[in-house]
């Protein structure tokens, strides 16, 4: 099979992130491949396994190639970086047209990719990219179940309150949620060959896109600010003996919080 | 440009991938690890399977050789996790395979190495005996020249992995009178049925580190062929030791790095939740002056660890930068854990928080690569030219 | 372009989920600044009860039904969708970030070339019928306000328990059946089934009250007490990423980052350390309790009521006190 696999370099969960300015972040040099998509690269590697083919890890990021040397010392073949200084400010949607433009010509059968990316958390480049290409797209699967690639896939997805199992015909794009499989930790000889990979760039003029297809000026939606979370008041502890503390609560749950 | 502190993105993407092994494999387990005071070998066969034991060994025998600063961002990494463990696995890269690797002719490294690559086999190396540890002049282990090989007989104490060993690297004399000139070191494997070896004898119980299981092994009288001398010429192995403990000691020093990183790092989560005075306690200049202590300390011991292994990567000869970085950083982890510990205060003596693990891991610091006694006598004979 | 307020009407074996009616509360407030009309979308089989308890709550709604809606797939629901936008060129779309909306609201703006904002935890609209978002990026760490270009429909998807109900709408609406149009071989994706998990709980994302457990549980079997606790509730069980690795409850219940994010009313954690993982997820709950037996647990700095004890106690008295006191109020 042919598949291509989305990724993204974010910072680590445990990274400090802090409101700077209104329009700038600090944030803690501490990153990783997001974790969705190591979730996606370990499907992708699987299915490899059993049909055979090519898994090609694709990010759009000027700077960090990290999650696409992850790719490969997870053990995929190829990676690929689209990069262009018109791409900074871009929202999502530029995004999926960049990688969209890119896939139209190549032959694939599946596109694989995270459910969000662990930074802006949105879950909009990966459906985008399926809308573009008129490929079936499901989203946050946690099973995935493939006979024959020319017959279609299976694929669990989670709902509220159940799981769905929905059949879907092949090429289509999943984007993948914890639970579907545990990305395997790499191996010694790949992560040597992740360190020596070349990795390729592309352009947008070389995938036939002129800045004024993506970057601020094209962009759908527009931050206005960033503002710190907003903070609870500091904790009350009931410090009442056991079993008047459960009564304490209880009485504080209902007369002054108001929430039973 | 002669002086760059950058570690290339390759090395940034290593140490990230390292980072990341440990956190899913061993993160979990070092409590547990801790608790039952037994080698693990399932988390050793699935670390094996990696192929990390390979790390400086050539690639024709299943290595990745690297260079050495590639190997102390490893040994960095790793250190942050089960210190037993680190023991256990650094033993096994570095000592334990080191003169196989090195002088082992080819049967001896497809009949040890290559296995001990995979981690099926298990290695160490022998220094210390009940007499001599730091002192290697005083090392009474004998070897004798035989018709065809050598016969070996002596004690060996402290030896990291010795319980489980299938083969190791000994140092032994071929003469007490010698002195450090005398020392040599044999390829020795476990006794067996169609084999001559070492056995067992007592296994220790040790404060940290527990994981690893250290103890004694026994040589009586034992046969080994020719080949199984490691060395160019009889008489260099004091040269040779002092090559291998330049690596131990930087080796040494990044576990101290981790360690005091780990501990300080948790101590600092711990300051910035506890309340004492109606303020978290990280909000008091006295534990704020621990940190501060503790960063400057830290950084320049880091700074100082990665010349070294800059050094011995260039060749450079640094016998005593390497012993003053490794006194540096263990000094510096010694304050880390002993600072975090206070900073917990009466918690510090529970062992629900992961405070004195640190604690206990970080004393063998004190002794891996020579007493700091030793070595200080030592530096200062040589600082003053005596 | 007109003026309108749409809602994505959302349903489960017929009964209109809550974020529908929280959406349609909120869309009559901001259209009473642009009085433009609301209206809501309704796709489906077999919708009366539907369409009639959304009858006060939109001035408009648009029926579509066909066996082929009965389950929601992108394939079906979004060419009805999207010619209907394009027909009637709403200001606003809103949705619930459900399942079902965060499938298809990504996938509907990239087809309707406009500006989608995912995950609100807050919205509001000026005089001139702008639309602002509020939504928490990096897992809650930080929070965006965001607007959008001159495209419409402006899109966004809204957390359950974001908005008040508001029953006094006494609206009227008109029922517009729109045929479904779509041909019926393009439709590529079917469902095979649904396997029903956790009986008739809400989901953990949907629930006004969640109570949680964590690695302080123990075991699998110790959740007992906790769905005790829920019972006397009617909350949702939810949980951490540690207890989920470790194979005792349902990827579905997580909370936090690898999980889902939840917006209760009241959140219960018990024996729960607060590892940043979990408690980026509950950063949007409106009242939270932490009872832990270690005082320095992180998750109090996350908490507005703590208790310091031993929750095997503290879970089974609480259901005591909780069913005493639900009995004497009602």
């Amino acid at each position: 099979m042919e598949i291509y696999v989305l990724v993204k370099q974010v910072p680590d969960p445990e990274a400090m992130v802090k409101v700077k300015t209104d329009s700038e972040l600090e944030i803690e040099n501490k990153y990783f491949t997001n974790f969705f998509d190591e979730v996606a690269i370990e499907a992708a590697l699987r299915l490899k396994e059993k049909f055979g083919g090519k898994v090609t890890v694709l990010t759009v990021d000027n700077r960090r190639v990290d999650a696409l040397r992850r790719g490969i010392s997870m053990g995929a073949d190829d990676a690929l970086q689209f990069s262009d200084p018109a791409l900074e400010g871009s929202d999502p949607f530029s995004i999926a047209k960049v990688l969209a433009t890119y896939l139209k010509d190549k032959p694939f059968d599946l596109i694989l990719a995270g459910r969000q990316a662990m930074d802006d958390d949105a879950g909009i480049v990966g459906p985008s990219v399926a809308e573009l290409l008129g490929i079936p797209h499901v989203n946050s699967i946690i099973g995935l179940e493939i006979e024959d690639p020319k017959k279609g896939a299976k694929v669990t997805r989670e709902v509220e309150g159940g799981k769905e199992t929905l059949s879907c015909p092949l090429p289509a794009l999943f984007t993948c949620q914890k639970g579907l499989y545990t990305p395997r930790i790499p191996q010694v000889m790949n992560v040597m060959k992740a360190m020596k990979a070349q990795i390729k760039k592309v352009d947008l003029s070389a995938i036939g896109l002129t800045t004024t297809d993506v970057g601020p000026h094209s962009a759908k939606i527009k931050l206005n600010r960033y503002f710190p979370p907003p903070k609870r008041p500091p904790v009350r502890i009931i410090k009442d003996d056991f079993p008047e503390n459960v009564k304490v609560l209880v009485k504080l749950l209902r007369e002054e919080a108001k929430v039973i | 440009m002669a002086l760059d502190f950058t570690f290339t993105e390759e090395q940034e993407f290593f140490r990230q991938t390292i980072r990341d092994t440990v956190n899913r494999m061993i993160m979990p387990r070092v409590k547990e690890l801790d608790e039952k005071e037994e080698f693990p070998w399932d988390l050793w066969k699935e670390f094996a399977s990696l192929g990390y034991l390979g790390l400086r060994h050539e690639e024709k025998y299943g290595g990745m050789g690297t260079d050495t600063i590639t190997q102390m961002i490893f040994y960095e990494e790793l250190a942050r996790g089960s210190c037993g463990f680190f023991m256990a696995v650094t033993m096994q890269i570095l000592m334990g395979t080191y003169f196989i690797g090195r002088f082992g002719n080819e049967e001896i490294k497809q009949r040890i190495l290559v296995p001990a690559i995979k981690g099926e086999k298990i290695g160490t190396i022998c220094f210390t005996e009940d007499q001599s540890g730091s002192d290697l002049g005083g090392t009474r282990t004998l070897a004798t020249k035989v018709d065809g090989g050598w016969r070996i007989t002596g004690r060996k104490q402290w030896i990291t992995n010795g319980p489980i060993a299938d083969f190791a690297t000994v140092m032994a004399t071929i003469d007490t009178k010698l002195g450090l000139k005398g020392l040599n070191f044999f390829l020795v494997e476990r006794k067996s049925e169609n084999r001559d070896g070492f056995v067992s004898g007592q296994r220790l119980h040790k404060l940290g580190s527990r994981c690893s299981v250290t103890g004694e092994l026994v040589f009586d009288n034992v046969f080994v062929p020719d080949e199984n001398f490691l060395g160019e010429e009889i008489g260099k192995g004091v040269q040779y030791a002092g090559e291998i403990l330049n690596e131990v000691r930087v080796m040494t020093g990044m576990s101290a790095l981790a360690i005091a990183k780990e501990a300080m790092e948790d101590a600092r989560q711990y300051a910035n939740n506890r309340i004492a005075f109606g303020n978290p306690i990280s909000k008091y200049q006295l534990i704020r002056e621990k940190f501060a202590k503790f960063w400057a300390w830290y950084e320049a011991s880091r700074t100082f660890l990665y010349r070294c292994a800059w050094m011995i990567q260039n060749k450079i000869p640094c016998i005593n930068e390497c012993m003053l970085a490794k006194y540096h950083a263990t000094e510096m982890c010694m304050y880390a854990v002993e600072e975090a510990m206070r900073i917990y205060g009466g918690n510090a003596f529970c062992t629900e928080y992961p405070v004195q693990r640190f604690w206990r891991d970080a004393k063998f610091l004190l002794y891996g690569g020579g007493t700091h006694e030793v070595l200080c006598d030592y530096l200062g004979r040589v600082f003053c030219k005596d | 372009m007109s003026n309108e307020i749409w809602v994505l009407a959302e349903h489960k074996d017929g009964k209109v989920k809550k974020i529908t009616y929280e959406l349609l509360s909120a869309s009559a407030q901001f259209s009473k600044k642009t009085g433009g009309q609301v209206a809501t979308i309704l796709l489906g089989n077999n919708l009366q009860e539907a369409v009639k308890s959304l009858m006060t709550f939109a001035d408009k709604i648009f029926l579509i039904e066909d066996p082929a809606l009965t389950f929601y797939t992108s394939d079906a629901y979004l060419p009805s969708i999207a010619s209907l936008i394009n027909e009637h060129r709403p200001s606003i779309l809103l949705g619930g970030a459900t399942s079902t909306g965060k499938d298809l609201f990504p996938r509907l703006a990239m087809h309707l070339r406009t500006g989608y904002v995912p995950d609100c935890t807050d919205l509001s609209m000026g005089e001139d019928g702008r639309l602002t978002a509020i939504r928490p990026i990096y897992g809650g760490k930080v929070f965006a306000e965001i607007s959008f270009s001159e495209d419409r429909p402006q899109m966004a998807t809204v957390r359950n328990n974001t908005f008040i109900v508001d029953q006094e709408l006494n609206k009227s609406a008109q029922v517009i059946s729109v045929p479904f149009q779509t041909n019926h071989s393009l439709l590529k994706k079917k469902v095979l089934g649904m396997e029903k998990v956790g009986g008739e709980k809400l989901d953990i994302s949907e629930a006004d009250i969640v109570v949680a457990g964590g690695r302080g549980i123990k075991s699998a079997e110790n959740f007992k007490i906790l769905e005790e606790l829920a019972d006397v509730l009617n909350a949702s069980v939810g949980t951490t990423r540690a207890v989920v690795d470790e194979g005792w409850r349902d990827q579905k219940d997580q909370i936090g980052k690898s999980g889902k994010n939840i917006s209760a009313k009241l959140y219960m954690a018990f024996g729960i350390s607060g590892a940043i993982h979990h408690v980026l997820g509950i950063g949007t709950c409106k009242t939270v309790v932490a009872v832990d037996t270690d005082p320095n647990a992180l998750i109090f700095n996350y908490a507005d009521y703590g208790i310091v004890g031993d929750l095997f106690q503290v879970v089974p008295a609480l259901t005591e006190e909780f069913k005493k006191v639900l009995a004497e109020g009602a």
